[in-house]
């Protein structure tokens, strides 16, 4: 983009560098908040179905579409509250630093391939690091705002949140271990052969990992069942109690932000990325069949692929987040202790376990390597590209030689 | 050598907390209205909870000694407003008590009628009400839904949808539209497979029962030794319902009803043949039985209400014409009390031979009922004070009056 | 590649070296704990930053899991430790300030001293258009030394590590320690 506008417009490398950079993030913020915009509008319109309602049905036309924006303009109208009894400038930051937190993890985030902001060689590390700032920007909310209702939410918040990194970091360890890489556009790559080389069906574990997963996301987002910190029926409305207007609803959008992360990460780790269950536009469908082998191409072909992944990847991460808004109007909200409960007595040794299984079947010890797909599906194995990155190759007497490049091995050579 | 736990010697070590006072309402979500609970509490561990009312006080009771019996019969809705009809027919009893006023057999059916759709109407908003404590939405609009039925009906019979004033010392303001008791009871074929919906979305939900069962535990003595009523009596196991032990006048009306009271024996409930078991986590006496009990009384009204349908269908007499406005009364002092859907609603009528009582007090089933809060909750939770007062099922209208 | 003609690894360095000197003071003057808390999470992240800036993603990535959360774990330790009176201000004494100023001058002299007889980071710097970076993002090695073993000649970074977790766990208990109470038995226990 910067030869774009340097040679188009004459600009100067570093004016064309900064307005490049700009376009950028300004385009990654909006994907980012119109897509809570859209996830929004989608809460109130699955929330209303499931409750016998229509939800919104007249801003903007049809299906009230833009009832999101109208609510974003009610909110910028609204006065901006700040407690007389409150830490005014912790109580202003915080919801920055809550956004900021769930929008920065996007950065990391692939939504085809190679179609990412930064291609973090430890991107799934990345993301669950910056996704832990979030609670930050909620413990300095509830603490700054003066009001002990907002402090209960803050600290159950950050008890939980702290919580449940630990069987989250487990789970997420399982698929990186399968794949021995951290980077994400590599992970999906590898489950690039249909459905079947989808890490969700690799073994038995990782099927039981994912619903894991699963739980643990929901809870570290704090979704309900587990949006203990904002329990309106306990705690009036938790860490947010004493906010309105746009300061408020930047906690929203941080929420909606994170909900689509960990659903993407989902689809990343489990469900093929951005490969279809018949990956067509790949080289190869189910290790045998030949696809289109479009994926990756440097041309216009290729371009379309990642359109179509990034479609797909979208669409996937959507069904999760509907999920999430599903499981939200059914439930009743757990209690505090017993989510504590939830997460160290059931989430951390079924990880682990599970954890400790996909090492079996990956190491194939004790015969477990035949509950996996690999072993069944000759053709799939010897399609999936392991990517070890600086693997120990060779051990000669006392010198250990790292291969510092990447390196593909074939699974069965 | 025992150790004596009291031995001011004994000194445990633990992580240093501060007590803190939260003020839980008057404006606060889950209160029900505008309870205000001064919380004591040890982080999120409730010390002490003091339950503060009056803010809805009206003066009722004072205006009912400034008018006739018949112009006290709105304030009457007013009270417990989620159960309106009930109230009028506690009011309307006592008064035709005191005026040894004889009603026919259709005006006793049509009242069961009436009444029973009343408990199922506020029944319905309980267990919504209650899901909503519990932090899930959908159950609540789903009890209303239904609820928007009967208050169709009810718009129907008196043309108001909440303060009916339908009921009054005499009988009925009128009787029941042509053709009102068919849509009655499809109004209830419709309800009977929805009721199980009901129980698979909080009944016998894993979560629904973690958060009840076990909670707010109370015994039979204390719920009789702090006077409760109504289902959160029967909730702790006492075979108590005033529409078979209450007094003449009142029980004649389920005469040759076939009922049986929702009370817990030996381990299972009356009408548990086709509906969930109860869990064995579930203490009797705990939220899980009152809400539970709660939930059978819906079954057992729709049943009391086909009954009532059948005997006001082939009743003779007419719908009881109410008392002139202006009625004398005569001298003396009654006092009646009915089963409502949230307990024992007591009325009180003091008459020095005008047309206007000379004393009006009201037996509020929720004001004895909201006295436990400060038993139940201490050890427990921030998150079980909403589900042990939602258990109750107040309605603040009637404790303040 | 036009991008190159800027040095934007140094004007970011600078950028969050900076945020990170400004934070550090920023714990040092506010006498609010929680601020102080908040500003030593900036100042960390902002190390972070630089982590990143310098192609170690993973220990960027880590600086932020673990010195954030611990940071967050110190936050919550301060909201409880002073809930009874609200933001309340650790004043500091003018000979703490002596005493701290002093102690602390010596260190930066002394890490100032290091940094500049290190011979490599005394030459010229080439363009950074001319450095051939090597492949220094992976996280194997990190593991490894973690784990005692090195590639290259160095010895490895078990017995540090120990140390480091040893150290952290006597600060847990400590500071559990400091926040315990003494309280009378009560008959329900």
């Amino acid at each position: 983009m910067v030869d774009f506008f340097v040679s188009t417009f004459g600009m100067s490398p570093t004016v064309a560098a900064i307005l490049a950079a700009g376009i950028q993030c300004a385009l990654l913020l909006n994907v980012v908040a119109v897509g809570a915009l859209v996830f929004i509008w989608m809460e109130r319109k699955i929330a209303g179905r499931i409750q016998d309602r229509l939800g919104p049905t007249r801003v903007g036309g049809r299906f009230g579409w833009l009832q999101t924006l109208a609510d974003g303009i009610k909110l910028i109208a609204k006065e901006d509250l700040t407690p007389a009894d409150a830490d005014a400038l912790l109580f202003k930051l915080a919801p920055y630093i809550s956004f900021a937190a769930s929008f920065t993890a996007y950065m990391a985030l692939p939504f085809s391939d190679g179609w990412v902001a930064v291609h973090v060689n430890a991107g799934v590390f990345f993301i669950l690091a910056v996704l832990g700032l979030e609670v930050f920007g909620t413990i300095l909310a509830g603490y700054a705002s003066g009001s002990k209702w907002s402090l209960f939410g803050a600290i159950r918040e950050a008890a939980q949140v702290v919580s449940y990194e630990v069987p989250l970091g487990l789970c997420v360890v399982v698929p990186v271990m399968i794949c021995g890489t951290m980077d994400l556009v590599a992970i999906a790559n590898m489950q690039s052969a249909g459905i079947w080389s989808w890490l969700i069906f690799h073994d038995p574990f990782t099927f039981c990992i994912f619903w894991i997963y699963f739980t643990c996301a929901m809870a570290s987002v704090n979704r309900a069942p587990f949006d203990l910190a904002e329990a309106e029926s306990e705690l009036v409305a938790g860490f947010h109690t004493e906010y309105s207007g746009l300061r408020w609803s930047f906690f929203f959008m941080a929420e909606y932000g994170s909900m689509f992360l960990v659903s993407g990460l989902a689809v990343i780790l489990f469900f093929g990325g951005w490969n279809g269950p018949l990956a067509i536009m790949s080289d190869k469908i189910i290790g045998v069949i030949p696809g289109l082998g479009l994926a990756g191409q440097p041309n216009a072909w290729g371009f379309i692929a990642g359109c179509v992944g990034a479609a797909n990847f979208i669409m996937k991460a959507t069904i999760g987040v509907t999920v999430m808004i599903w499981v939200r109007w059914t439930l009743p909200r757990l209690r505090i202790d017993q989510v504590m409960t939830m997460c160290l007595k059931y989430c951390v040794p079924l990880a682990a376990a599970c954890f400790l299984g996909a090492v079996f079947v990956k190491a194939e010890i004790f015969g477990l390597g035949y509950l996996s797909v690999d072993a069944w599906l000759p053709g799939l194995r010897s399609d999936r590209l392991e990517v070890r990155e600086g693997w120990m190759t060779e051990v000669e007497g006392e010198g250990v030689t790292l291969s510092t490049e990447k390196t593909l091995v074939h699974g069965d050579g | 050598m025992a150790t004596n736990l009291e031995d001011p010697r004994i000194i445990e070590f633990d992580v240093r907390t501060d007590e803190m006072l939260v003020n839980m309402g008057p404006q606060h979500p889950s209160t029900h209205g505008v309870l205000r609970l001064v919380l004591r509490t040890d982080g999120e561990v409730i010390s002490e909870v003091t339950p503060h009312l009056g803010y809805l006080h009206r003066c009722a009771e004072k205006i009912g000694e400034n008018l006739t019996p018949r112009q006290w019969i709105p304030y009457t809705d007013r009270m417990d407003y989620l159960a309106a009809m009930n109230m009028n027919l506690g009011w309307s009893l006592v008064v035709e008590k005191l005026l040894d006023h004889e009603l026919s057999d259709k005006a006793k059916h049509l009242r069961v009628i009436i009444s029973e759709l009343g408990r199922i109407a506020s029944h319905l908003v309980g267990m919504g009400a209650y899901g909503l404590d519990l932090g899930t939405f959908s159950p609540f609009l789903y009890a209303f839904r239904e609820r928007e039925r009967i208050l169709d009906l009810f718009e129907e019979v008196c043309g108001a949808r909440l303060t009916y004033s339908y009921l009054t010392p005499g009988g009925a303001t009128a009787d029941l539209p042509t053709g009102w008791v068919d849509k009655v009871e499809a109004f209830l074929r419709q309800l009977e497979p929805i009721i199980s919906d009901y129980h698979e979305l909080l009944t016998t939900n894993a979560i629904f029962i973690k958060r009840t069962a076990g909670i707010g535990i109370m015994s039979a003595e204390m719920a009789i030794d702090y006077g409760c009523s109504g289902p959160v009596l029967r909730g702790s196991g006492v075979d108590y319902d005033l529409r078979r032990d209450g007094e003449e006048r009142y029980t004649e009306m389920y005469d040759g009803y076939a009922y049986e009271v929702v009370v817990e024996k030996d381990g299972h409930y009356p009408q548990d043949r086709n509906y969930p078991k109860v869990p064995r986590e579930a203490v009797l006496g705990d939220c899980w039985h009152r809400f539970y009990v709660r939930m059978l009384e819906v079954m057992q009204a729709m049943d009391l209400v086909e009954q009532g349908i059948e005997k006001y269908k082939s009743a003779s007499g007419d719908w009881g014409v109410p008392i002139k406005l202006t009625q004398r009364l005569p001298k003396g002092d009654v006092y009646l009390e009915t089963e409502a859907p949230r307990g024992q609603m007591g009325f009180y009528l003091v008459s020095d031979g005008s047309a206007i009582p000379w004393r009006v007090r009201a037996r509020s089933s929720c004001f004895c009922n909201l006295s436990v809060t400060s038993e139940l909750c201490p050890g427990c939770l921030i998150a079980d004070v909403p589900a042990i007062v939602g258990s109750l099922d107040i309605v603040m209208g009637e404790i303040d009056r | 590649m036009l991008l190159a003609a800027v040095d934007w690894h140094s004007y970011f360095f600078m950028l969050f070296a900076m945020l990170a000197c400004a934070f550090a003071m920023g714990v040092l003057l506010t006498s609010n704990i929680v601020r102080m808390a908040f500003y030593l999470v900036l100042s960390l992240g902002a190390t972070a930053g630089l982590y990143f800036l310098a192609g170690a993603e993973f220990v960027g990535a880590m600086q932020l899991m673990i010195y954030v959360g611990g940071t967050l774990v110190l936050l919550i330790f301060g909201v409880m430790l002073t809930a009874q009176s609200r933001f309340v201000s650790m004043k500091i004494r003018p000979d703490e300030w002596i005493l701290v100023a002093s102690l602390g001058g010596a260190l930066l002299l002394l890490l100032l001293y290091v940094a500049f007889s290190v011979p490599e980071w005394r030459m010229e710097h080439p363009h950074p258009a001319e450095i051939s970076v090597a492949e220094t993002k992976l996280a194997a090695p990190i593991g490894l030394a973690l784990s005692g073993v090195r590639l290259d000649d160095g010895i490895g970074y078990l017995f540090p590590f120990l140390i480091v977790s040893v150290h952290l766990l006597v600060v847990l208990i400590g500071a559990g320690y400091l926040a315990r109470t003494k309280r009378r038995a009560t008959s329900e226990n």
